[in-house]
């Protein structure tokens, strides 16, 4: 029997509640008086408070004009008097935009307009009775803050078509019934409320607006609608709801995503000041506000407003939340960075407002590394917050949302993931989710539900305040308070002892692509943070004061951590950005190096690999520079002159595509991967299948294309042609390098595959011309291993992997972040594969996949489009990865040698690795930090006494010994 | 004009997430290449007509643009 679908066509009653509700929202401007001699200027910011402008002088602006320019700032202005008729009234300024706009009054911010509020109050600003000068800054976005929000979508676009500003009178009335309308329709549409209680609302909302006469001259029955609405359904008991939700008031900022970071400083104007005078009209509105270096900004380029702001925050409604300079990135920086973050963030807090926060606060980033607790908890941070694991992750579930986060050295912090989305905008719908959502009922205490719009900032809306105000009147709401964040952690996570243990990383199942993304961005960054190691070492030993140099330069490398800086998720003037910083932060940091007659070894153990050192007269080359390869044997931290060892022999034999060396016996397929590498010392063979193979594959990730790679990612391999097959390019008597040149239709991929006299290392120097589209290129070993598990490098200890697919939560992690290096062992021996700027590997059973590039079109269309050249080295060795010194030589392989002449006179702290050295904040002491990297526990001696410092650099303690737990960084001030 | 293109207009579009490379010109009229944000933009027609009244203004050329809109795979429905 054929099946017909019964469709409705005529009006549900429902429609027709929706109808009169748009009728009613009409009525909610009781007048508006239009400002009709405005002019604009049209520009485009070019450095931070920095304009191009596209006229001399200003131009008039009508209503139906067209205005804004692709990435345009405009200014605009008018001098108003307000009529007669509308004096004495509460004004307000109305200005439908998709642009974001701060408006300044005789000179004083009075608030802003932007996609998600056409409006602003006005009167108790200004002094209506004279002349109102205004001057407006708009910021025009084709992508709006919020792509969540449909009004705010429906706007997009570079030009706009000028609605009109006017000064207007609200209804009172009319704009608390919208919001009591606004508040059940939602619910009455929502299917996570009572089926019968929304079958009421749409019965009792129909009934309420029948009160409404839309048909006569004025608007009657609105008082009698109100009443109908508080008298049957607001009283209404009859439907319980449960739950207890605390509501956060916060605003996502992205300092560079869509937009530059030159522009992160008028959308934190316009954010701040529309929270602070949310403030001002609802007293007991709070609002978090994250990131200390938004708050430089505000008070570098808007002290009034920040003299505001600083009020607010003494009377406990502007709350600073978020330890961290910025919301960096948690998987790429190293464990120096994210302490730099607290470190910077803390003592910028502590200089504003005399006090230091205790939480981390970081809704966006892509995961986090298992350092980080340590890192946090001897920060002054007690608890984390970060939303994605429970709302992105793709394959399982994360357990817990109030929780205790146990960190790779055992330190722990009170962590909150939220259930929901970090933007909501306060909605009985996302809040009733948010309660369904939560997994800790029963030991968590109250579920955080954050409110606010984001990603470009914006915030809280009256709205969104109205509709809080509402809440308890509903008997089918879950109990909602409105808190602080600090007041919400510490509520309900401090000493709670139901709280379960999360022992590990918190990986996010998403966005696995962010490790490789914009290759120079991670190459940049890997290679400064060993630059600014090697400055602040060298400008303590010398004796010389660069702190203030040093810390500007490190504040401005931290903002390039951020969480759409650093891993790849931006537009292209943002990587253009990030790069220029990178070249004057490293411009500066060599002339803080300097150079001197002698070698200086900055590693604080014997310096006893290989080292590639350039010499316009050398005998070997690497990216395309000529040098030597130099075996140092230097002590720690000493001098030394290093010369060529001017051995002539022959060491290695080449017979077609067999070449021997002292360590092994090779055979090179054409494509330069390997089909055999015997370890005639071990006397073992280490090739099982595929080895140094590039692989390119299909990477077509959808939407979040620079974010993600897919499970599925192996599906569809592209064909790399051998252009030039494997041969000798090179040798001397130190390194013998092979060169084989792959090519795909667009890409050129030159591979030189470098073996050592007098090292066990196999280097692969790789060029690239890289052209291609949505491919993700990764080098593959297929190991004669046979282990379940993999270790890799976090920078601050290491993190065991499993290779095997048996559970959802290791299918999940086929791809995985890591720093320096990896390695996959047996009892007696493993291969460990080191990098100097690669971030994403992936493990399946004996084989290890390093992530090379890939090339995303969304948000940067040329995403890594062009020149790379870098490198990776194989090492084969006995024992497993800790006995066989891995990390030291990955240590050694990122750090260059450098030309010093100092004197190291403290000790060397052996065996723990020497992170930092520095001058302390206060200019007082000199400030060590030292990093258990090797999973041990011991004790260092030491001639004097030291002070025991946490990583904010407070005096703690003082101790002649150091004793030290596995992967423990310890902080000490002489 | 590709110089110009390219140099001066194609920096404020990118700056906004979209993407503008030039194709060809034929007797006035200027065929360009969208991508990103410009490739889905519903009013891409008022950033084309200023694009016409910038090239008249700084090359003091009268032109007509044609867009060629190259969406991503993943939004190309």
């Amino acid at each position: 029997m054929a099946h017909i679908k019964v469709e409705r066509r005529s009006m549900r009653p429902e429609e027709w509640t929706d109808l009169r509700f748009g009728w009613l929202k009409r009525y909610i401007y009781n007048e508006k008086w239009e400002i009709e001699n405005l002019q604009i200027r049209d520009a485009r910011q070019v450095k931070e408070m920095e304009f191009e402008y596209y006229s001399e002088d200003y131009r008039p602006l009508k209503k139906g004009d067209m205005y804004f320019t692709p990435d345009g700032t405009a200014f605009i202005k008018a001098d108003v008097n307000i009529p007669d008729n509308l004096k004495g009234k509460e004004l307000w300024f109305s200005l439908k935009t998709a642009a974001e706009i701060c408006v300044k009054v005789n000179g004083k911010y009075i608030g802003g307009v932007d996609p998600n509020r056409e409006r602003m109050l006005l009167s108790p600003y200004v002094d209506v009775n004279s002349t109102l000068h205004f001057d407006m800054m708009g910021y025009n976005r084709s992508k709006p803050d919020d792509e969540r929000n449909p009004e705010s979508l429906s706007v997009r676009g570079c030009r706009q078509i000028f609605e009109g500003a006017y000064i207007c009178t609200i209804n009172e009335a009319v704009q608390s019934l919208v919001y009591d309308f606004e508040l059940l329709l939602d619910i009455a549409k929502s299917d996570l409320f009572n089926e019968d209680y929304r079958a009421f609302l749409n019965r009792e909302l129909n009934n309420a607006m029948n009160c409404i006469d839309f048909d006569g001259d004025e608007l009657t029955g609105v008082k009698e609608a109100k009443q109908y609405l508080e008298e049957v359904v607001f009283s209404n008991d009859t439907y319980k709801g449960t739950g207890d939700v605390a509501l956060v008031a916060h605003s996502h900022l992205d300092i560079a995503y869509y937009w530059r970071r030159i522009h992160a400083v008028q959308k934190n104007l316009r954010t701040v000041l529309i929270q602070l005078r949310l403030m001002d009209r609802y007293p007991h509105f709070k609002y978090a506000h994250t990131q200390p270096y938004t708050y430089e900004t505000l008070e570098k380029y808007y002290p009034d407003v920040f003299e505001e702001l600083k009020e607010k925050v003494k009377n406990g409604q502007f709350e600073p939340v978020g330890a961290m300079y910025v919301e960096p990135d948690c998987n790429v920086p190293n464990a120096e960075s994210l302490i730099r973050q607290c470190l910077y963030g803390q003592k910028t807090y502590e200089r504003m407002f005399g006090k230091r926060v205790n939480n981390a606060w970081l809704p966006d980033v892509f995961g986090n590394s298992w350092i980080l607790p340590q890192i946090l908890k001897k920060s002054g941070v007690d608890y984390f917050v970060s939303n994605k694991m429970s709302t992105w992750n793709d394959t399982n579930r994360f357990p817990h949302n109030n929780f205790i986060w146990r960190g790779i050295d055992g330190s722990d912090v009170y962590a909150c993931v939220p259930p929901t989305h970090f933007i909501t905008w306060n909605m009985p719908s996302q809040i009733q989710a948010n309660w369904e959502a939560y997994i800790d009922k029963d030991q968590g205490g109250q579920t955080l539900n954050m409110f606010g719009y984001g990603d470009g900032g914006s915030g809280c809306t009256e709205e969104m305040l109205e509709m809080m105000n509402r809440f308890e009147k509903l008997s089918v709401m879950p109990k909602c308070t409105h808190t602080s964040g600090a007041e919400f952690l510490e509520k309900n996570l401090k000493n709670n002892k139901k709280l379960q243990v999360w022992d590990g990383e918190l990986y996010l199942e998403m966005h696995r692509g962010t490790f490789t993304t914009k290759s120079y961005i991670k190459r940049a960054n890997r290679r400064l943070e060993e630059k600014f190691r090697t400055a602040e070492m060298l400008t303590v030993v010398r004796g010389e004061d660069k702190k203030e140099e040093i810390t500007e330069l490190y504040k401005k490398f931290l903002i390039n951590q951020f969480h759409d800086i650093l891993p790849g998720s931006h537009i292209h003037p943002v990587y253009l950005d990030a790069m220029a910083d990178y070249e004057e932060i490293e411009n500066a940091l060599d002339k803080i190096i300097g150079s001197g007659s002698k070698y200086f070894n900055t590693l604080n153990f014997r310096r006893d690999a290989l080292t590639f050192v350039e010499n316009k007269k050398g005998t070997a080359t690497r990216y395309g520079k000529k040098g030597n390869w130099l075996l140092p044997d230097m002590p720690a931290l000493s001098s030394a002159n290093l010369r060529k060892s001017g051995f002539s022999g022959n060491w290695f034999t080449v017979n077609n595509n067999k070449v021997e060396t002292p360590f092994y016996t090779i055979v090179f397929n054409n494509d330069g991967s390997f089909a055999s590498l015997y370890d005639k010392e071990l006397s073992r063979e280490w090739v099982k299948g595929d080895f140094n193979k590039l692989k390119i594959y299909v990477d077509c990730p959808g939407n979040y294309d620079a974010w993600d790679i897919l499970p599925n990612y192996r599906e569809k391999e592209i064909t790399v042609n051998v252009v030039s097959p494997v041969s000798l390019v090179e040798g001397d008597g130190e390194s013998a390098t092979f060169g084989v040149t792959l090519g795909t239709e667009k890409s050129t991929w030159e591979m030189k595959i470098r073996f050592f006299r007098r090292g066990r290392g196999i280097e692969v120097e790789n060029n690239v011309n890289w052209n291609e589209k949505h491919k993700l290129a990764k080098a593959e070993f297929n190991c004669n291993i046979l282990t379940r598990k993999a270790l890799c490098d976090t920078s601050a200890g290491f993190i065991e992997r499993e290779t095997h697919r048996n559970t959802t939560w290791q299918q999940a992690r086929f791809e995985t972040c890591h720093h320096k290096w990896c390695d996959m062992s047996e009892s007696g021996g493993g291969i460990a594969l080191i990098n100097d700027g690669k971030y994403g590997v992936g493990f399946l059973d004996n084989s290890m996949s390093l992530s090379l590039l890939r090339a995303t079109e969304r948000p940067d269309v040329t995403s890594d489009i062009g020149e790379h050249s870098f490198c990776y080295m194989l090492v084969p060795h006995e024992n497993d990865a800790v006995n066989a010194g891995i990390n030291r030589l990955a240590l050694q392989y990122n750090t260059p040698l450098v030309k010093a002449d100092c004197e190291w006179k403290l000790p060397t702290f052996e065996p723990l690795y020497l992170q930092a050295i520095k001058k302390s904040e206060d200019g007082k002491m000199t400030v060590i930090r030292l990093c258990e990297q090797d999973g041990k526990r011991g004790k260092i001696k030491l001639a004097e006494k030291v002070k025991l410092l946490n990583m904010l650099e407070d005096v703690e303690g003082e101790a002649d010994t150091i004793e030290y737990k596995p992967f423990e960084i310890i902080t000490i001030g002489i | 004009m590709e110089k110009y293109i390219n140099e001066v207009l194609a920096p404020k579009l990118q700056g906004d997430g979209g993407w503008v490379e030039f194709v060809s010109l034929n007797e006035g009229e200027l065929t360009l290449r969208f991508r990103g944000e410009c490739s889905k933009c519903l009013i891409l027609h008022r950033c084309t007509e200023w694009i016409e009244q910038e090239i008249k203004r700084d090359l003091k050329k009268n032109v007509k643009v044609v867009a060629i809109r190259k969406r991503p795979y993943f939004q190309d429905v």
